[in-house]
């Protein structure tokens, strides 16, 4: 009944690191300010705090709250079970003693208990799990495989043994319940200290000589105090759940105590001749607490962890999308033209992550989408592609496909075009691979989706594309898992799937960054080689001039949720226009300019505090009142050539040039 | 696999030990404090008495002899006499108690889990949506209610009031096949509506988990449709944590069912232990606690097994 408690939140690898669009369109707020106003701001939390307050009055000020003695019945109504009344609140018991006074003597005997086994827990599974997660090594093994043998046990029985070795009481079947418990906390502790003895920064610690002591108080245990309050919440739950059991079945508290599991073993044997009601006053308390520190302990996760409240199924809306009144590109094989993207945020007011972009490629073509991370390049690309994620949404623009409008198709038609005439390529090559299935079958999956091919064929069409991305031994990679795979081959398996149903487009959102070198080269090629034999056309996005210089055709550079310029590749490495692009130019290691290899002052802003005029004007060194007030329109110089800046003709000559740094 | 499935049997034997040793302390730690010849021979104790029986048990002898001698005894299926009734074998008395246990454990677990999957699943698609959201208020309302409150609920609704079943009572497989199934129902759904919840609540979040995950947004770059990302790419994924659980709560139900059984006065394994905590009879508590162990043991290996199906890593890692 505990057992979810630590392992609900433990299983997110897949989704920390990268950033989500949520992350992107959440508004700056400080963490402590946010988990206390989502608290408070959580009804149920709410009510489960004034609930336990209450619980606590009644546990200090019995007397103050009850209205009869809760041990003295009154022998008239011996055996008549009332329902509740205006004198009896809650009725009474078969020996006349007024259920709302034992069940507000109840609340003491549940905060003893959780007083009790809490105590115990911490006091040995804290120390324990720091101790053998600092140790490491053998020791760790050790401890923790007795303390998994504790755990696995049912705490009931643990709990009936040490009321064995002493005698049936409340105090001793706390102290195994506590005793039980331990082994969750010692299993959370260890695992923070395991985390947190990674961190550099304990590192850099333990170098400059600080005791082992002074790093666990210093760094470890505030660390750790956040989910430990989580677990006091849902294991205090757990551990009243226990006790009333224990109590019930005549283990726990003493025959005669007002403690609700005692009162619910009486109704045990009453409840079918004189009515259910005798269950529900000491039913409902344990009930209501029970919930209350469960829904307290959820409420405190909720307020520190993540919002999920969306995922790669949930299809963004494109039911309001605004028409473009820009034309498209005649005979573009993918063709986006002012394309807005909007997050809504709490305070009602949308967010623009895209305003505006508009690319076009044509066929046999590459197109590169180069700019800094948080510039919009892969959102523009899964816009494209209708996979904006939820609740994001594409408000603006038009999108065409080979001369198809694909702007408002729904899912299912969508589910007919991505995988066959357009393949995709995304980065972190490993986390994209399905850890539970064979490559193989993975590879084969579009080619099953998209063509009346037999699993057979299937099978020996996915083996000739793995050849055909140059994996070694193709026949025996298909049975292997993901998990097998180094980052480069697995990137191969990635293009291999992207190509299976060989589509006019492929789509390589920063296809080589989580690669070495080497390799980067490699998958570069390999994709020029595609393109080549098949004349795929390629949208490659890539915050690397490097690539691009390596493969692009044409370029699109993109600031802050908007394309700022884009034309030829050689244009606009040799004669750029923009400046920032002649800053990403001027940042780039190995460019035209080695002899002033500088940095662009700041870092692209968030959505939310995008400036109003010119997006790139805080950090360019040409910014005038124009550029902090109006914002600049995109500019189309011929077909496929466009700027987005005020001031670029006088800043195109040299002589004016000299007047603008002035 | 049968490599793997070889290595986690064979794992379980520390664990075993381990539990065969803690439930030897236990009459170690009682004796510490008066001894088991004093009870036997009740409150008019002669010394001679105390001492043929001390003898008999063996309680003279050094710590790690008796546990050897204990240790050999229950690997053959020897658990002792009942102290409280000494002409009552152990291991027959539990072999009749154990199976009311069995069944509504089992009955639960199955109920339980499949309920559970299904709802998860459901809640999981939509998230936050009205479905989800009710769903996740009954699962949420339900893990806080014991097994003991729903039984005495069902049996006060289906039992007393419709009389459906009957209140209280067990009928044997053997006896009656219908019979059986009606008679473990109720204190099977019991215990299993909180196993529902526990299942609904780890699901839907491991679920949302996987649906959030790379992989799932790349197979819908590929076309793949929703019921397949969720069925095929994202459920397997997210049984792997979900199962952990689920041993966690089969372990914890094979605890809670002592309650439950009291409620409809089904004389189980949960009766036998209770009896002999109040009784202070030793070996039948030892005995229960080794079957129970056992029964861990069992679901730790199913558990394992599961876990080596579902996630390659850890089947060809080992």
């Amino acid at each position: 009944m505990t057992a979810p408690t630590g392992t609900t939140d433990n299983d997110s690898p897949a989704t920390s690191g990268s950033e989500t669009a949520a992350d992107i369109a959440a508004p700056p707020d400080s963490p402590r300010s946010r988990v206390w106003r989502r608290l408070f701001g959580n009804p149920l939390a709410l009510l489960s705090m004034i609930w336990v307050f209450l619980l606590v009055v009644a546990w200090i000020w019995p007397e103050v709250l009850a209205t009869r003695d809760p041990l003295k019945g009154d022998p008239a109504l011996q055996d008549l079970n009332l329902t509740p009344s205006r004198e009896y609140w809650l009725g009474t018991d078969g020996l006349g003693r007024d259920y709302y006074s034992r069940v507000i003597f109840g609340a003491g005997f549940a905060f003893q208990s959780i007083a009790i086994a809490l105590s115990i827990a911490i006091g040995i599974g804290v120390p324990v799990g720091l101790f053998s997660g600092w140790k490491g090594g053998r020791v760790d093994r050790v401890i923790m495989w007795c303390n998994d043998v504790l755990f696995s046990l049912p705490i009931v029985l643990l709990a009936f043994a040490v009321i064995m070795i002493l005698e049936p009481s409340l105090v001793n079947a706390m102290i195994g319940v506590g005793i039980a418990m331990s082994t969750r906390f010692a299993r959370l502790t260890r695992a923070v200290t395991l985390a947190e003895k990674e961190e550099l920064y304990v590192d850099a610690a333990r170098i400059t000589g600080l005791s082992s002591s002074t790093i666990l108080r210093r760094y470890i245990v505030p660390n750790l105090l956040p989910p430990l309050v989580v677990q006091f919440a849902l294991i205090s739950g757990a551990i009243i759940l226990i006790g009333a059991t224990l109590s019930f079945l005549g283990v726990g508290a003493n025959l005669d105590d007002p403690d609700w599991g005692v009162m619910l073993s009486r109704s045990r044997t009453e409840f079918r001749r004189v009515g259910i009601w005798q269950i529900i006053p000491p039913g409902g308390a344990l009930v209501f607490t029970i919930l209350a520190f469960n829904l307290l302990g959820d409420a405190i996760r909720d307020s520190i962890g993540r919002d999920r409240s969306s995922n790669a199924l949930t299809v963004s809306k494109r039911s309001s999308v605004k028409p473009s009144d820009r034309a498209h590109r005649e005979g573009a094989a993918l063709s986006v033209r002012t394309m807005d993207v909007e997050f809504p945020t709490q305070d009602g007011k949308p967010v623009q992550i895209l305003s505006g972009v508009s690319l076009a490629v044509q066929p046999g073509e590459t197109l590169g989408i180069v700019g800094e991370s948080g510039s919009g390049k892969s959102m523009t690309a899964l816009s494209a592609l209708g996979l904006t994620p939820a609740p994001g949404q594409m408000t603006r623009g038009s999108v065409q496909l080979d001369g198809r409008d694909v702007t408002s198709l729904s899912e299912k038609e969508w589910q007919k075009i991505r995988g066959k005439d357009i393949g995709v390529i995304f980065q972190e090559p490993i986390a994209v691979l399905n850890p539970a299935i064979k490559v193989g079958r993975q590879i084969m999956e579009p080619l099953l989706l998209h063509t009346d091919m037999n699993k057979k064929q299937a099978r020996e069409r996915a083996i000739e594309l793995l050849a055909e991305v140059k994996v070694p031994d193709p026949a025996r990679r298909m049975d292997q898992y993901p998990h097998e795979f180094s980052g480069g081959m697995a990137q191969r398996v990635g293009i291999a799937m992207a190509l299976a149903c060989e589509p006019k487009l492929l789509i390589a959102d920063e296809p080589t960054t989580a690669l070495d070198v080497t390799v980067q080269g490699q998958i570069l090629d390999l994709l020029m080689e595609i393109q080549e034999q098949r004349g795929t056309s390629i949208v490659i996005i890539t915050h690397d001039l490097g690539v691009i210089a390596e493969v692009a055709d044409r370029v699109i550079v993109m600031y802050a949720g908007q394309g700022v310029e884009g034309g030829l590749a050689d244009d606009i490495f040799d004669r750029p226009k923009h400046p920032y692009t002649k800053a990403l130019l001027e940042s780039m290691p190995s460019g035209q300019h080695t002899d002033r290899l500088t940095v662009i002052p700041g870092m692209v802003p968030a959505p939310s505090d995008w400036p109003n005029g010119c997006r790139f004007a805080p950090r360019c060194q040409h910014a005038t009142d124009l550029c902090r007030n109006e914002v600049p329109e995109l500019e189309v110089i011929e077909a496929g050539v466009t700027i987005r800046c005020h001031h670029w003709q006088e800043l195109q000559s040299p002589a004016t040039e000299e007047v603008g740094t002035a | 696999m049968a490599r793997y499935i070889t290595f986690r049997v064979l794992a379980t034997i520390p664990l075993l030990f381990a539990i065969a040793v803690l439930t030897f302390l236990i009459s170690v730690g009682m004796e510490s404090r008066g001894s088991i010849a004093i009870q036997i021979c009740g409150d008019g104790a002669t010394p001679e008495c105390i001492a043929d029986i001390e003898n008999e048990l063996g309680l003279n002898d050094p710590l790690p002899t008796r546990f050897v001698g204990w240790l050999g005894d229950v690997v053959r299926g020897d658990l002792g006499t009942s102290l409280a009734n000494t002409d009552t074998d152990v291991t027959a008395l539990i072999g009749e108690r154990i199976w009311p246990t069995i069944s509504i454990v089992a009955f639960s677990l199955l109920i339980g889990v499949t309920l559970g999957m299904g709802m998860g699943i459901v809640s999981a698609v939509r998230p936050g949506g009205p479905l989800d959201q009710s769903l996740s208020v009954i699962a949420g309302t339900v893990v806080a209610v014991p097994g003991f409150i729903i039984g005495m609920l069902l049996s006060w609704w289906l039992a007393v009031q419709w009389g459906w079943f009957d209140p209280t009572g067990y009928v044997s497989f053997g006896e009656s096949v219908g019979g059986w199934l009606k008679s473990i129902a109720l204190p099977g759904f019991a215990l299993a509506l909180p196993t529902v919840a526990i299942v609904q609540r780890q699901l839907r979040s491991s679920m949302a988990n996987a649906l959030q995950s790379r992989y799932v947004l790349a197979a819908r770059a590929r076309g793949v449709g929703r019921a397949t990302l969720i069925t095929r790419h994202a459920l397997p994924n997210a049984m792997i944590p979900t199962i952990t659980v689920i041993g966690f709560r089969a372990a914890a139900a094979i605890g809670l069912t002592v309650a439950v059984e009291l409620v409809f006065g089904i004389r189980g394994m949960g009766e036998l232990l209770i009896t002999s905590i109040v009784r202070r009879d030793v070996t039948v508590l030892q005995g229960g606690m080794l079957v129970v162990g056992l029964a861990v043991a069992l679901v730790n290996i199913v558990v394992d097994v599961s876990y080596g199906f579902l996630n390659p890593k850890v089947r060809l890692g080992s």
